[in-house]
């Protein structure tokens, strides 16, 4: 099978879905495309990566051996133009001027004949990386598309003042997932960036699909931001152009970067940084939790704030061990740390999703900055981890959202009980975030001992705020635990709440959590077979073990992966509550939380999580992190352009 | 021996009483008396605990608590009357507000009457619960 | 003997051990108090009891976290004895210390969900001081296994000294004394009654009793692991930590959980924190 002609199907095909799915106005037939269109992605998805096989490294070009010619600036000025129209309409003139910044810059270098000649044959990059992340956006992808269908319709139908544009919406994802698909395989720089940007107008088109005044407040704030990144990226393309090979992805990263490189390393680092929503620039994406659940499953956890890493992880080799390299990994994993601070302040769930998801990100820039083969290793575990848990958990939080109309873990006691099933799926979802032995741990745990290998002070304050940080993570997912298990006595209509899921929502949570589950009893064969040859590739890396895990170590980690489900689904036949009163001095009391007090009065109890109140302020650490990221960005950008 | 005579667990209940036997009751606890010697520990939580020793008698107030501390004790359990207004009422039987020793409430198992009881017969009194809930407990088994 | 004997023989005699430790825990508390204190054995005598009382929860999967939370803290114990790294270790410790958490929290009832709550902050306080404990550990023996750091040349308690104090302010906070027990006590009258056990009886609360034994004798381990020059220095520096926690305990009084979090963090950076970043600085 060739390759380039099944990705360049996988990329045109999902175009064509979206825009069919955007003109078609009848719901079922749309949902009829959605499905039929998400299989055949999917499908396309596995063949690439078939197609792709057990190589290490295959450059390839359009199919045809055709030329980009200008297609990309033509491309360019289209977003561009687009970009300008909505903004002014809505009166925003910002994002005008962001964008106008990096079409100019595209076109000095298109017009002054500064544009390099580009190799067709070597437009396309397709390593073990690109297969990683093109399976993720490929499974993944039409999962929540599918779901989205479910979704949306009980999202409308609990707003029902919301405009209906669900053409738009659903036109909008496949659209995105043919950026996203372009963007991880491309080695040609201005096409990448083309992709970059298509995928930052989906997301903010996305992002304000309610259209209410807040709702556009964030989604421009998310493109401002974004569009930042896109000047730097252009910039670097800009510095890129007059060096020799600039151009090409993979000959630029081969290695440590010259002096005359370091700049635009540094520049696509800060792209890279926005996309993935590090600090500064994180408040993104906590505006971006806004947006209908499928959006933040899909974009904003488990695709497109990946690209900003994905590109981190591809800069590796060339920024590690130089100073910027340092500071992209401090700007990480500073993030990481505050943002797990912030966490444990934070009781709406989305919120903490969003949290987590930003502090994971920051691990792997983190990962990314240092660059050895544990570190990038561990990165790329994370991502896989990551993107599966996360996308799972807010696909189920958008599924209770939608029934209990709460974001508030506070109200979310005894789930268990009053939506078993979900339940079962949030479970394993949060467990493969942060529990021994799912994945995400296995990382973390390769990070500290590669982290303990760099020598000097940094070494020591990357072990420390990865010490904080891993407790401070236990700390606000064992408190939505302990919420979702707690127990509750649920009336009769409570019980019936979960009847009202769709299947799209069942199938779409229940393939990911088992995808969860699968991904981390197969983490040995994803780490020989996949993980470990592409970090050892990248990095010239001498062969060496990055997964040591005993026979005993195996069997406790295949019985704990078990267990929470297992448990869920053995007390979905065991009525809850009903056991016992509790223990209340005495008095009388009733598992609602009723309780008799003094003098014949009654008391209502309310059981509250802590969240840090008196000892951290949520704003204040937020702010301060930002600060503190922003001064080390600076910094970084300043030693990428001057210091050589 | 069996295990419960090595280790009875009370939980103390007042009732309305003077706090006379209650003191006698701490009093036990003290370096004096040391009834950890025996194993016993003075939880304050019914769940944890075998023997309910209660001081003090029963008003309309806590008629409701006497019957919900026994509920909820695990079995097997007994119950300790200690002091003369938990065995019957004593000179406040005829109060207004009193409605008689603790067994109008819950089955009492050991009588331990003194005013206020003294600690030798309160251990005196618990040793003899122990031996009673070895009954209880070879009937459950 | 490969290092799974040893794993074994943890998972069975460790129990035996942290009973023995509780027992004279309790006479030595005694006798600081003039009393005579129970027999020696009397912690075993209390568990069995537990077992054969009615067991009645709240919330029926309470029992099997509980089951898991003990066989969780066995299973740490055995992995690293038998040769598991230390640092994922710490990682299963945190996770067995959770299960205790849930178990407590799902009974939704006032007493046991602030104990939970309270522990899941004993949580946060302790953690990153275990996960910076074994990862210094690691550096400077260059090993990240039980019989390997304990064969190695390097005393470690001598290169971490900020490490090994500050374990044993940690270690107060993990054996559940005072001035930091906040979640659950072994003293009578608590203003949380028996804050996480509250709810539990019979068998369930036996399960918390062997858990704790478990994590005694787990922390018997890690101090083997600080002072690592041979078994017997190990458990001696144990045993005479164990008097001064003990101490420590009857003569203070409990304090609020922020000042829990904040005794452990500062604690952690200043001292750990410190010994740490001198331990990477001085190039080893």
């Amino acid at each position: 099978m060739n390759l380039a002609a099944i990705y360049a199907t996988l990329l045109v095909f999902p175009v064509l879905v979206g825009i069919v799915a955007f003109l078609i106005d009848g719901t079922s037939l749309r949902n009829h495309l959605v499905i039929g269109g998400s299989v055949v992605v999917g499908a396309l998805a596995i063949a690439t990566a078939l197609a792709f096989g057990g190589s290490s490294s295959v450059f390839f070009g359009l199919p045809g051996g055709i030329s980009l010619g200008e297609s990309l600036i033509v491309v360019e000025i289209g977003l561009t133009v687009f970009t300008i129209a909505i903004s002014l309409w809505n009166r925003r003139f910002l994002a005008p001027i962001l964008a106008i910044a990096q079409l100019a810059i595209s076109l000095y270098l298109e017009l002054s004949g500064r544009m390099p000649e580009v190799d067709p044959q070597e437009l396309f990059w397709f390593d073990g990386l690109s297969l990683v992340m093109l399976l993720i956006v490929g499974i993944i992808g039409p999962l929540i598309c599918i779901n989205a269908i479910g979704y949306m319709r009980a999202y409308h139908r609990a707003s029902p003042q919301l405009k209906g544009r669900r053409n738009v919406f659903f036109g909008l994802l496949f659209i995105f997932l043919a950026g996203m698909f372009g963007l991880v395989a491309s080695n040609y720089l201005p096409l990448m960036l083309v992709f970059w940007e298509v995928t930052t107008i989906c997301s903010f088109l996305l992002i304000g699909y309610s259209r209410t005044d807040e709702t556009i407040g964030y989604a421009f704030r998310a493109l401002n931001m974004n569009l930042f990144g896109g000047v730097a990226f252009s910039a670097a393309i800009a510095l890129l152009a007059g060096q020799p090979d600039g151009l090409d992805l993979a000959k630029l990263t081969s290695g440590p970067a010259g002096a005359a490189l370091l700049p635009a390393i540094a520049l696509l680092a800060l792209a890279g940084i926005v996309k993935s929503a590090q600090m500064p620039f994180s408040s993104w994406l906590l505006g971006a939790m806004y947006a209908p659940s499928p959006t933040s499953a899909l974009l904003h956890s488990s695709t497109m704030v990946k690209a900003g890493v994905f590109l981190l992880l591809r800069l590796s080799p060339a920024m590690a061990g130089s100073t910027v390299g340092y500071l992209v990994a401090f700007i990480g994993l500073l993030t990481f740390l505050f943002v797990s601070l912030v966490a444990g302040t934070e009781s709406n769930t989305k919120k903490v999703l969003a949290y987590s998801t930003i502090g994971s990100l920051g691990l792997i820039g983190g990962c990314a900055g240092i660059g050895t083969p544990e570190l990038v290793w561990a990165g790329v575990m994370i991502i896989i981890f990551h993107a599966l848990a996360k996308s799972l958990l807010f696909l189920a939080v958008g599924t209770i959202e939608n029934r209990l109309y709460t974001k508030n873990m506070e109200n979310f006691d005894g789930l268990l009980s009053l939506m078993p099933r979900v339940s079962t799926v949030v479970l394993v979802g949060i467990a493969g975030m942060f529990i021994a032995p799912f994945g995400l741990v296995i990382a973390k745990w390769t990070a500290i001992r590669a982290f303990l290998q760099v020598p000097g002070a940094p070494g020591a304050f990357m072990v420390l705020i990865l010490a904080f940080g891993s407790s401070l993570t236990i700390f606000y997912w064992g408190k939505l635990l302990i919420k979702i298990l707690a127990g509750r006595r649920e009336t009769d209509y409570e019980r019936s709440i979960e009847r009202r899921v769709s299947r799209y929502e069942w199938i779409t949570e229940g393939t990911l959590a088992v995808g969860v589950l699968a991904a981390t009893a197969l983490v040995g064969p994803l780490s020989d077979n996949v993980v470990g040859p592409w970090a050892l590739g990248a990095l010239s890396a001498t062969p060496r073990v990055f997964l040591a895990i005993d026979p005993a170590m195996l069997l406790l980690m295949l019985s704990a992966v078990f267990f929470l489900p297992a448990l869920a689904a053995w007390s979905w036949r065991h009525p809850q509550y009903d056991l016992a009163d509790f223990y209340a001095s005495g008095r009388s009391a009733t598992p609602g939380h009723v309780m008799g007090a003094a003098l014949g009065g009654i008391h209502r109890v309310t059981l509250r999580n802590y969240y840090l109140e008196g000892v951290l302020n949520g704003s204040f650490v937020f702010n301060a992190g930002t600060v503190a990221c922003g001064g080390l960005l600076a910094a970084m950008v300043v030693v990428g352009m001057v210091v050589r | 021996m069996s295990l419960f005579s090595r280790s009875p667990w009370i939980l103390h209940y007042d009732g309305s009483s003077c706090n006379g036997c209650d003191i006698e009751v701490l009093a036990c606890l003290t370096p004096l008396y040391d009834v950890e010697r025996f194993g016993v520990i003075n939880t304050g939580n019914p769940k944890h605990a075998d023997i309910l020793l209660v001081t003090g008698s029963v008003n309309e107030r806590n008629i409701e608590i006497i019957g919900n501390l026994y509920r909820q004790m695990a079995d097997p359990k007994v119950v300790v009357a200690v002091g003369a207004c938990a065995c019957s009422g004593g000179i406040f039987a005829r109060a207004y507000n009193i409605q008689g020793g603790i067994d109008k409430v819950i089955p009492v198992d050991v009588y331990v009457p003194g005013c206020a009881a003294r600690p030798e017969s309160i251990i005196d009194g618990v040793v003899q619960g122990i031996a009673v809930l070895e009954e209880k407990r070879k009937k459950i088994a | 003997m490969t290092p799974g004997i040893y794993g074994v023989l943890f998972i069975v005699f460790a129990p035996l051990f942290g009973g023995l430790v509780a027992g004279l825990d309790r006479i030595i508390t005694a006798r600081m108090q003039s009393r005579v204190g129970p027999p020696l054995l009397q912690p075993f005598y209390d568990a069995g009891k537990l077992m054969q009382k009615d067991s009645r929860q709240i919330n029926p999967v309470q029992e099997p976290l509980l089951l898991a939370h003990v066989l969780m803290m066995a299973a740490t114990g055995g992995l690293l004895l038998g040769g598991t790294d230390i640092i994922f270790v710490t990682f299963m410790f945190a996770l067995a210390a959770l299960l205790l958490v849930l178990a407590a929290g799902s009974a939704n009832s006032p007493y046991s969900f602030i104990g939970a709550e309270r522990e899941l902050i004993v949580l946060l306080a302790s953690e990153p001081f275990f996960i910076l404990m074994m990862a210094a550990i690691c550096k400077v023996t260059s090993f990240s296994t039980f019989e390997t750091v304990l064969g190695s040349n390097q005393m470690v308690a001598l290169q971490l000294p900020g490490v090994a104090v500050a374990f044993l302010v940690v270690a107060t906070i993990k054996l559940r004394k005072s001035p930091f027990d906040i979640s659950m006590s072994h003293h009578p009258h608590q203003e949380l009654v028996r804050g996480l056990t509250t709810d539990l009886s019979g068998r369930l609360l036996a399960y918390v009793e062997i858990a704790h034994w478990y994590e005694a004798a787990l922390l018997a381990a890690f101090t083997v692991l600080l002072f690592n020059w041979n078994l017997a220095l190990g458990l001696a520096v144990f045993a005479i930590a164990y008097l001064f926690e003990i101490l420590v305990d009857n003569s203070s009084s409990r304090v609020r959980w922020q000042a829990v979090l904040y005794s452990a963090w500062g604690v952690t950076l200043v001292l750990c924190g410190g010994n740490v970043l001198a331990l990477f600085m001085l190039g080893r």
